[in-house]
C-alpha cells in the first residue's frame, strides 16, 4: 500500500475524459450508474485542447485574414495584420470555455470527477494517483471501466518534441508567433490543415510526404483539388521524401534533411518542423495487463461491437481502441459502452462514420467511394454536382469541388458521398443520415433544399445520379 | 440434410397472389413429390399446391389466410439425400420408425437449434455489412433479440423499419428459426441480398414472412381500410411520391408506426391501402358524408350475387376479423380473392359500360308442358331438365336474329366484334360469391346435353374446382336470380360481353287473356345492354324473339 492510498467504490470507473472518455461518463451517470471519471490532465482530452477544436480556430482567423487581404476582385482592399499571439489567446478562450463546460456537465450529471493517472491493479481495481507532488493516491474499485486514455502525436526518430523547433500539432497550435519557414513532415489531414493555416498566416510553408500524394486514403480527384489550392497558396510539396534528420544552418534557422527511398537526399531551410505522421494510441502505464487487457501489434486496444474487450465488464473507446481514430467516433462508441454497462441494446451498428478534412477547400466524407461500393459487391450509380455550377458557392467566391453521391443503383440506397469545396464538413451531415435512414436517392432528390445553399449541390448530386438534375449535365 | 424452401408457384394464367385457405401438413411431417400440401385461392378458383420435394416440413412461412404474392417462400422443407434422413420430428412419424437415426445429422439439427435460437443467444451479431435500417430499428432489433440481416424490410428497395422488426421478431418463434441456420453463417446481408429480393437465402425467406406480418401490423385492416384522416403524417417522399402515384392521401393511411409521436407511413402500407382502395369498396374519407354516393345504388348491383349468393356478405366466414374493428359490433370481413375479382369486374363493367334494363315476361305455359314432357325422358338418360337448357336455345335463337348482343366493344381499335361462337356464362352462386362458368357452342349442342353440362359446371363451381379456362371465352351471360326468389332485377353485364339476360322465378302470375285475367306460368326477364353497342330498340326486339321461342318452345326445333 502506497502511504495515503484509500479505497473507494464506483460502479463505472472512466479513465481519460477525452470525447470518449466524458461522453461514456455523463451517459452512463444519466443511467443511474455510479460513475467515477479520471483525468490526468484537461477535460475535453487532445480534441478540445490540442486537437479539433483549437485548429479550427486558427483555421478560421487565419481563413479570415486570407479572406479579406485576397478579395480585391469583390472589391476589397485590404492588408491584414494578424498578431498571432492574440489569435492564439482567443483560441484558448474558445478552449476554455469548451473544457470548462465539459466538466461542469460531468458535475451536474453527477459523475465523480478525479483528476490523477489511473492505472489498473486488478480486473476490479484501478489505482489513481493524484495529480502533483504527494498527493498520494487511491484505489478504486469498479464493476465496469471504460478506457478512453486517446491518443498522441507519433515521434519519429531523429525529431525531438523537447526541442523547440520541432512540433507537434499540439506546438503548431499554440505558437505565438508565425515562422518564416515552415517544415512539416507529413501530408495527411493534420499536416495539410495546418499547412493550409500557416499558408495563410504568411509562412513559407514546405511539405514532406513519403507517399506519392497527401491525404492517403481520399480519391485522387479529391486530394488533386486541396492540393491544387495549397500550392496556390504557396505551399511546396516534396513526395516520396522522408524526413531523416535536422541540422542547423548558418543562417540561424534550421535544415531539414529528407531522404528518397533510392537514398537521394534534400535539404530544405526551415525555422520550424512541424511532424505530423500520425497519432498513436496512449496506453502506456495503465498497466492493462494486470487487468488482463492486452494491446495489438499497433498499440490499440481490440474491442467488440459493444465495445468491450477481452475482459467483458472492461470497455475502450476512442483513439485507444483503434481506427477511425475520430472524435466523434469516440463519442458514439462512449454512449455504446455506458448504454452496454446499463444493459441496453446499444451497439456500435452504424453504417458509416463521416470524417471531415479542413483544408481549404474541406473535405467530407461518409460511407462507400464508387470504387469501395464496387468492391462490396454493389452495382453503384454515382452522381455529381460541381460546385461551379452553384449559384451559392460563386457568392461565395469558392467554387472548387464538388458533391458526390454513392448508391445503389438497384435500390437507389444511398452508399456513402464525397464532397469536396466549400462547408463539406457540414455537408456531409445530410448524407450521413441519409445512409443511417436508408435513405434512397430519391428521397434525397425529392426533399426540398433550401435556396440558394450549397447544401442544394447534395440534392443536384442525388438528381444527377437519378439522370435527372436540372443544373448540370446528366452523365 | 439441406432445407429446400419453396414458394408460391404460378397457379394460373396473370395470377399474383393467392390467399393461402388451408395447411394441408404441419411442421415435422413427411411429404412426397407431389403431394397437396396447401390451399390457396387465387383470383380464379381454389388451387392445391404440391410439395415439389420429398422430404420433412421444415416450416411455414405463411399463416392461414394471409395474402401471399406468387413466388413468395410459403414453407421449407427438410430434404434427406436419401429421403428418409433421421430427422427428429420424423422420428415421430410411425413410418419412418425405421429410418436410422443418423447420428451426426441428429447432432447437426442440435446445433441449429441451439446456435440460432432467439432465446439462447441475447446478443445478435452487429452486421458487418449494410443494414438498410434506420438506427432505431436496428436497436429495435437488438433488444427483441431479432438478427436485422434476417429482416426483410418493407420499405422501399426493402428497407426495414421498426414494424418489420417487431413482426419479424413475432412472427420468428424458436422452432421457426431453426431454418434461419443458414444465416448464422453470413449475418451480413450481401448487398445482393438487401437489394434484390431475387435471391432467396433462408435469411431473405425468414424475411418475406416478416414482411407478411408487417403489413398485418402497419395496416391494422389492409382489406378494409378506413381512411386515418390524420392531419399531419410523416413519410419519405419516396412514399409521398407513391401515394401521388397511386391517388392516395398519406393522412388517410392507416398505420401503428409513429416518429417522435407523429404518425409515419411507409410505402409498403400505401401500398396496401391503394390496393384494398382500388379493389372498389373504397371507403372515401368523405364517404360517411355521402352527398353523392353514387355507387350507393349499386349495392343491388349484384343481382347475380344475390341470385347466386345466399350469404355473399360473409364468402369467407373463417377469416371474419372482428378484433380489428374498434370497440363496436361491426365485423371486419376481409375484401379479397373471389371477393375481390368480382367486385373489381362489377365496377368495371357498371363504370365502363352504360347499362340500360329492359323487361318483360314470357307467359311459359307451353314451355312448363314441354318440359314435363321431356322430363321423364331425360331421367331416363341420367339428367335433371330444369328450364335453363330451354332459355339458353331460346338466346341463341335471338343472338343469331341480333348479333350485336353477341357481340365485344373493342374500344381501342373502334370495332365491335360479332362473335361467332354462342358461349353462354350462366351464373352461380358458391359459398365464396358469384362464379359464372361458360357453356361452349351452345348452338350446336342438344337440351339433355346443355343441361348436363350446367349441372355438372354448376356443381363444380360450388366446390370451387372450375378451372380458370372454364370461366373464360363467354359472349353472354344468364343469371338465374329466380332460383331463390323475384322478378326483376337490374343485371350487371359480365364485361366485356354486351348484354346479359336475367330470368326470375317461374310462377303462375295474373295474365290478362281475352279481356279476363287469368293465372299463368310466366317468367319475368330483366335484360341488360350495353347501350353503346345496342340500342333500347334492338334490346327490345330481341328480348322479343326470346320470348317468343320460350312461349312456343317448338321454335326452338328451328334453330
Amino acid at each position: 500500500m502506497v502511504v495515503g492510498d484509500i479505497a473507494t467504490g464506483t460502479e463505472v470507473l472512466v479513465i481519460g475524459a477525452g470525447p470518449g472518455g466524458y461522453v461514456a461518463a455523463i451517459r452512463a451517470a444519466q443511467e443511474g450508474l455510479d460513475t467515477t471519471l479520471v483525468e490526468k490532465d484537461a477535460y475535453g482530452g487532445a480534441c478540445l485542447n490540442r486537437g479539433c477544436i483549437p485548429s479550427k480556430a486558427l483555421i478560421t482567423g487565419s481563413g479570415l485574414a486570407h479572406e479579406a487581404g485576397n478579395a480585391e476582385s469583390m472589391g476589397i482592399h485590404a492588408d491584414p495584420a494578424v498578431d498571432m499571439g492574440k489569435m492564439v489567446e482567443w483560441k484558448d478562450g474558445v478552449v476554455d470555455r469548451l473544457t470548462g463546460g465539459v466538466e461542469k456537465l460531468c458535475k451536474a450529471n453527477g459523475v465523480n470527477l478525479i483528476e490523477g493517472t489511473a492505472s489498473f491493479v486488478d480486473e476490479h481495481t484501478a489505482r489513481v494517483a493524484h495529480g502533483g507532488e504527494g498527493q498520494g493516491s487511491e484505489s478504486i474499485e469498479f464493476e465496469h471501466a471504460v478506457v478512453a486514455t486517446g491518443s498522441r502525436p507519433i515521434q519519429i526518430p531523429g525529431f525531438d518534441f523537447a526541442e523547440d523547433h520541432v512540433w507537434s500539432s499540439a506546438e503548431a497550435l499554440d505558437a505565438d508567433t508565425v515562422p518564416d519557414r515552415l517544415g512539416i513532415v507529413g501530408g495527411g489531414y493534420i499536416g495539410m490543415e495546418l499547412a493550409t493555416t500557416y499558408a495563410k498566416l504568411g509562412a513559407d510553408v514546405t511539405v514532406v510526404e513519403m507517399l506519392d500524394d497527401i491525404l492517403d486514403p481520399y480519391e485522387d480527384d479529391v486530394k488533386r483539388i486541396v492540393r491544387t489550392r495549397a500550392e496556390e497558396l504557396g505551399v511546396e510539396f516534396h513526395f516520396g521524401e522522408g524526413a531523416s534528420e535536422w541540422s542547423e544552418a548558418a543562417d540561424g534557422g534550421y535544415l531539414l534533411h529528407t531522404e528518397t527511398e533510392e537514398g537521394e537526399e534534400s535539404t530544405y531551410g526551415v525555422d520550424k518542423v512541424l511532424v505530423a505522421v500520425g497519432r498513436r494510441p496512449v496506453t502506456d502505464g495503465l498497466d492493462l495487463g494486470e487487468a488482463g487487457i492486452e494491446t495489438d501489434d499497433r498499440g490499440f486496444i481490440e474491442t467488440d461491437d459493444r465495445t468491450r474487450t477481452a475482459v467483458d465488464h472492461i470497455h475502450a473507446v476512442g483513439d485507444v481502441s483503434g481506427e477511425p481514430m475520430l472524435a466523434h467516433a469516440a463519442s458514439k462508441e462512449g454512449i455504446v459502452a455506458a448504454e452496454v454497462i446499463a444493459g441496453e441494446p446499444a451497439a456500435m451498428d452504424q453504417q458509416a462514420i463521416p470524417a471531415a478534412v479542413f483544408t481549404d477547400p474541406e473535405i467530407g466524407t461518409v460511407g462507400l467511394t464508387e470504387a469501395e461500393a464496387e468492391a462490396e459487391g454493389f452495382d453503384p450509380v454515382v452522381g455529381e454536382m460541381p460546385f461551379n455550377a452553384s449559384g451559392r458557392a460563386m457568392t461565395t467566391g469558392h467554387t472548387e469541388g464538388f458533391v458526390r453521391i454513392v448508391a445503389d443503383d438497384e435500390t437507389g440506397f444511398v452508399l456513402g458521398a464525397q464532397i469536396v469545396g466549400p462547408e463539406a464538413s457540414e455537408l456531409i451531415a445530410e448524407v450521413a443520415l441519409a445512409i443511417e435512414m436508408g435513405a434512397t436517392l430519391e428521397d434525397v432528390a425529392a426533399t426540398v433544399h433550401t435556396h440558394p445553399t450549397l447544401a442544394e449541390a447534395v440534392m443536384e448530386a442525388a438528381e444527377n445520379a437519378r439522370g435527372q438534375a436540372i443544373h448540370t449535365l446528366n452523365r | 440434410m439441406p432445407v429446400k424452401e419453396f414458394k408460391l408457384p404460378d397457379v394460373g394464367e396473370g395470377v399474383a397472389e393467392g390467399e393461402l385457405v388451408t395447411w394441408l401438413v404441419a411442421p415435422g411431417d413427411r411429404v412426397e413429390e407431389d403431394q397437396p400440401v396447401a390451399e390457396v385461392e387465387t383470383d380464379k378458383a381454389l388451387v392445391e399446391v404440391p410439395s415439389s420435394y420429398d422430404g420433412t416440413v421444415e416450416e411455414l412461412f405463411v399463416e392461414e389466410g394471409d395474402i401471399v404474392p406468387v413466388g413468395d417462400v410459403i414453407i421449407s422443407f427438410r430434404v434427406g439425400e436419401d429421403g428418409e434422413g433421421g430427422e427428429a420430428t420424423a422420428e415421430a412419424d410411425a413410418d419412418s420408425a425405421e429410418a436410422d437415426a443418423d447420428a451426426t445429422e441428429s447432432a447437426a439439427d442440435a446445433d441449429t437449434e441451439s446456435a440460432s435460437e432467439p432465446g439462447t443467444e441475447p446478443e445478435p451479431e452487429t452486421p458487418s455489412g449494410r443494414t438498410f435500417a434506420p438506427p432505431s430499428a436496428r436497436r429495435l432489433a437488438r433488444e427483441l433479440g431479432v438478427d436485422i440481416a434476417a429482416v426483410d424490410g418493407s420499405g422501399p428497395g426493402d428497407r426495414i423499419s421498426e414494424a418489420d422488426v417487431r413482426a419479424h421478431a413475432e412472427g420468428g418463434d424458436g422452432g421457426s428459426d431453426t431454418a434461419d441456420s443458414g444465416s448464422d453463417e453470413a449475418p451480413a446481408p450481401t448487398p445482393t441480398d438487401v437489394g434484390s429480393g431475387g435471391r432467396k437465402s433462408a435469411v431473405k425467406k425468414r424475411g418475406d414472412d416478416g414482411a407478411t406480418g408487417s403489413a398485418a401490423t402497419t395496416a391494422p385492416a389492409p382489406d378494409a381500410p378506413e381512411p386515418a384522416g390524420r392531419e399531419t403524417t410523416l413519410a419519405t417522399p419516396a412514399t409521398r411520391k407513391v401515394a401521388r402515384e397511386l391517388g392516395v392521401e398519406v393522412d388517410d393511411v392507416p398505420t401503428d408506426e409513429t416518429r417522435d409521436g407523429e404518425a409515419f407511413v411507409t410505402g409498403e402500407a400505401v401500398r396496401a391501402y391503394a390496393e384494398a382502395l382500388e379493389s372498389g369498396e373504397s371507403p372515401e374519407p368523405e364517404a360517411t358524408e355521402a352527398t353523392e354516393a353514387p355507387e350507393a345504388p349499386e349495392a343491388p348491383e349484384a343481382p347475380e350475387a344475390a341470385v347466386v349468393d345466399a350469404d355473399a356478405s360473409a364468402p369467407e366466414p373463417g377469416s371474419v376479423d372482428a378484433s380489428s374493428s374498434a370497440g363496436s359490433t361491426d365485423e371486419t370481413v376481409p375484401y379479397r380473392g373471389v371477393r375481390r375479382t368480382i367486385g373489381k369486374q362489377m365496377e368495371r363493367s357498371k363504370f365502363t359500360a352504360p347499362h340500360v334494363t329492359h323487361h318483360d315476361t314470357a307467359e311459359v305455359d307451353a314451355l312448363v308442358e314441354a318440359r314435363e314432357e321431356l322430363k321423364p325422358r331425360a331421367e331416363e338418360e341420367g339428367v335433371k331438365l330444369t328450364y335453363m337448357p330451354f332459355v339458353m336455345k331460346a338466346i341463341v335463337a335471338g343472338l343469331k336474329e341480333y348479333p350485336s348482343l353477341n357481340s365485344e366493344l373493342r374500344e381501342d381499335d373502334e370495332e365491335i366484334v360479332l362473335k361467332g361462337d354462342y358461349n353462354l356464362g350462366v351464373a352461380v352462386a358458391t359459398d365464396a360469391g358469384l362464379m359464372v362458368p361458360v357453356v361452349e357452342s351452345v348452338d350446336e349442342k342438344g337440351l339433355f346435353e346443355l343441361a348436363a353440362e350446367v349441372r355438372d359446371l354448376a356443381s363444380r363451381a360450388r366446390e370451387r374446382k372450375l378451372k380458370p379456362a372454364e370461366m373464360k371465352g363467354g359472349t353472354f351471360s344468364i343469371t338465374n336470380f329466380g332460383a331463390i326468389g323475384g322478378e326483376y332485377a337490374t343485371p350487371i353485364i359480365n364485361y366485356p360481353e354486351t348484354a346479359i339476360l336475367g330470368l326470375g322465378a317461374i310462377e303462375e302470375r295474373p295474365v290478362a287473356r281475352d279481356g279476363e285475367v287469368v293465372a299463368a306460368p310466366t317468367l319475368p326477364l330483366s335484360l341488360s345492354i350495353d347501350h353503346r353497342v345496342i340500342d333500347g330498340a334492338v334490346a327490345a326486339e330481341f328480348a322479343n324473339t326470346v320470348i317468343e321461342h320460350l312461349e312456343h318452345p317448338l321454335l326452338l326445333l328451328s334453330h
